[in-house]
């Protein structure tokens, strides 16, 4: 929203009123509603607790579409609906077009009683489960799965620890998996702190509270985050284009969700500060989670301006497994921007579709 | 034809703050990043939370116990014994889940010995044929 220079004609002093009441109509539509979203058609075909399943309904023909189907699991702490934000920036609408047979893993909400969920209990109670009505409702024996952001770190525990279990592809984005760097971004600063007791917020909440989470992802750029974010909109009221994908991003951020306590307790804990999963000292129900028995195709996304996983935290895996067939791709964006922001359509999905085609037959 | 030259507009006070603010949000935010990634910062915040959390905490203690024994003198579930009602209903769903796959193993098993009697039947009826 701007103003014109004065001095004004009567006619141009009408009409600019009328500009100002427009861009105050829309400011107020957008900073005070949810925007729709989650519009690609979709049915649950399994639940488990606060997790649903979801299958997209194709819309290419059976004989044309890719034989493997894939199953995206989205991070712990936010809806998974940023896969599907809006009609024509949509990864989940991109995909279904594109002749995939999609998955998602909605993990829901957890409520206090779901406070000693651990990651043993979704990398294998759930997403196994998961899984298996997934190859009884394609009929397919393999799969292929991707991981984003606390997604990457569930799917990269599973591969490891189920590597015979038909998992064919395996796409991680933005995967927080190595913490051996202690200054690089500053969540691993701040969660390094000796102040800094999980045992102590999870003892207060129970489960550690969105607001919490939503804090420390905005404070690592709280310019852009608290002031930036809100001068783009005021400076594009005129503009659709952006004020509805504002709108429907502003919508995703601010649906905000708790994270099961003892899940967060073990990715400070074992994770963030021992670095346990890369020393392969991690034990998910007392096996212990070995990546180099991942065998499964692996492509590992890594956003190149991405402040919440740095790309140090997501590269050293691909040392460590033990596949034949693997590939790093490097794009523009953030942690988010990468797969949600305008260029992902040109940048990362038609990459991902190209690495994921060759290997769905 | 030349163009001339564009000049900031002094009679237009919004244009000439926004090229301001615009001229110094990168430098905050730089400055901000910066500050957020210090090592001051980390503990400062970390120091803040542990206050919080261990001043609040006798509070806690004294609403949740008065809470419990409000909810039990009104007859009322307290939130344990509803969290212990819905941990029972999520492992009742995991072994309604453990049945839906043995269901779905027996309904494979039996499409496969009822797809491998048609081909027997369909080859007895050729060498019958025959």
């Amino acid at each position: 929203m701007g103003f014109s220079t004065f001095p004004m004609t009567p006619d141009q002093l009408q009409s600019e009123l009328q500009r100002i009441e427009e861009e105050t109509r829309t400011l107020l539509r957008v900073s005070t509603s949810r925007a729709t979203v989650a519009q690609t058609p979709k049915q649950v075909i399994w639940t488990l607790n606060k997790a649903k399943l979801y299958r997209y309904i194709p819309v290419v023909p059976a004989e044309e579409r890719h034989k493997v189907p894939l199953l995206l699991v989205f991070a712990l702490m936010n809806r998974p609906y940023i896969l599907d934000l809006r009609p024509g920036h949509s990864f989940i609408e991109y995909m279904v077009t594109h002749g995939y047979d999609v998955y998602l893993l909605d993990w829901g909400v957890p409520g206090p009683e779901d406070k000693g969920l651990t990651f043993d209990d979704y990398a294998l109670e759930y997403l196994p489960r998961a899984i298996r009505k997934i190859k009884a409702v394609s009929g397919s024996a393999e799969f292929s799965l991707l991981g984003w952001c606390i997604g990457a770190i569930l799917t990269t525990i599973y591969a490891a620890l189920r590597p015979g279990d038909g998992l064919k592809n395996l796409i991680l984005l933005t995967a927080p998996l190595d913490f051996s760097d202690k200054t690089a971004g500053g969540f691993v600063r701040w969660v390094n702190d000796q102040s800094f007791d999980p045992d102590k917020i999870i003892e207060a909440f129970g489960n550690m509270p969105g607001e919490m989470i939503d804090y420390g992802a905005k404070a690592l750029k709280p310019v852009e985050n608290y002031i930036g974010s809100y001068l783009t909109l005021w400076d594009n009221l005129d503009n659709p284009r952006i004020v509805e994908a504002w709108h429907a991003m502003n919508t995703w951020v601010t649906d905000l969700i708790p994270m099961a306590g003892a899940t967060y307790r073990q990715l400070i804990k074992e994770l963030y500060q021992e670095n346990r999963l890369m020393e392969g000292k991690l034990r998910i129900r007392g096996e212990r989670v070995d990546v180099s028995r991942i065998r499964a195709n692996l492509l590992n996304v890594i956003a190149l301006a991405d402040h919440i996983s740095p790309p140090c935290q997501s590269e050293s895996i691909m040392t460590k497994v033990s596949s034949q067939d693997q590939r790093v791709l490097k794009v523009k964006g953030g942690h988010i921007g990468m797969m949600a922001g305008s260029g992902a359509l040109k940048y990362t999905w038609p990459h991902i579709d190209e690495w994921l085609a060759a290997r769905s037959h | 034809m030349s163009t001339q030259p564009e000049v900031p507009n002094l009679l237009d006070p919004f244009g000439t703050w926004k090229t301001m603010r615009d001229a110094s949000l990168d430098i905050w935010s730089k400055l901000m990043i910066d500050l957020v990634n210090s090592q001051a910062y980390s503990q400062a915040t970390g120091q803040w939370l542990d206050s919080y959390l261990t001043l609040s905490q006798p509070f806690r203690h004294v609403f949740e116990t008065t809470m419990t024994q409000v909810l039990g003198g009104l007859n009322m579930p307290t939130r344990a014994e509803v969290t212990s009602v819905a941990e029972r209903l999520t492992h009742v769903e995991m072994r309604l889940d453990d049945l839906d796959a043995k269901l779905d193993d027996i309904q494979r098993a039996l499409q496969a010995l009822s797809a491998s009697k048609q081909t027997a039947d369909t080859s007895a009826n050729i060498k019958e044929a025959h």
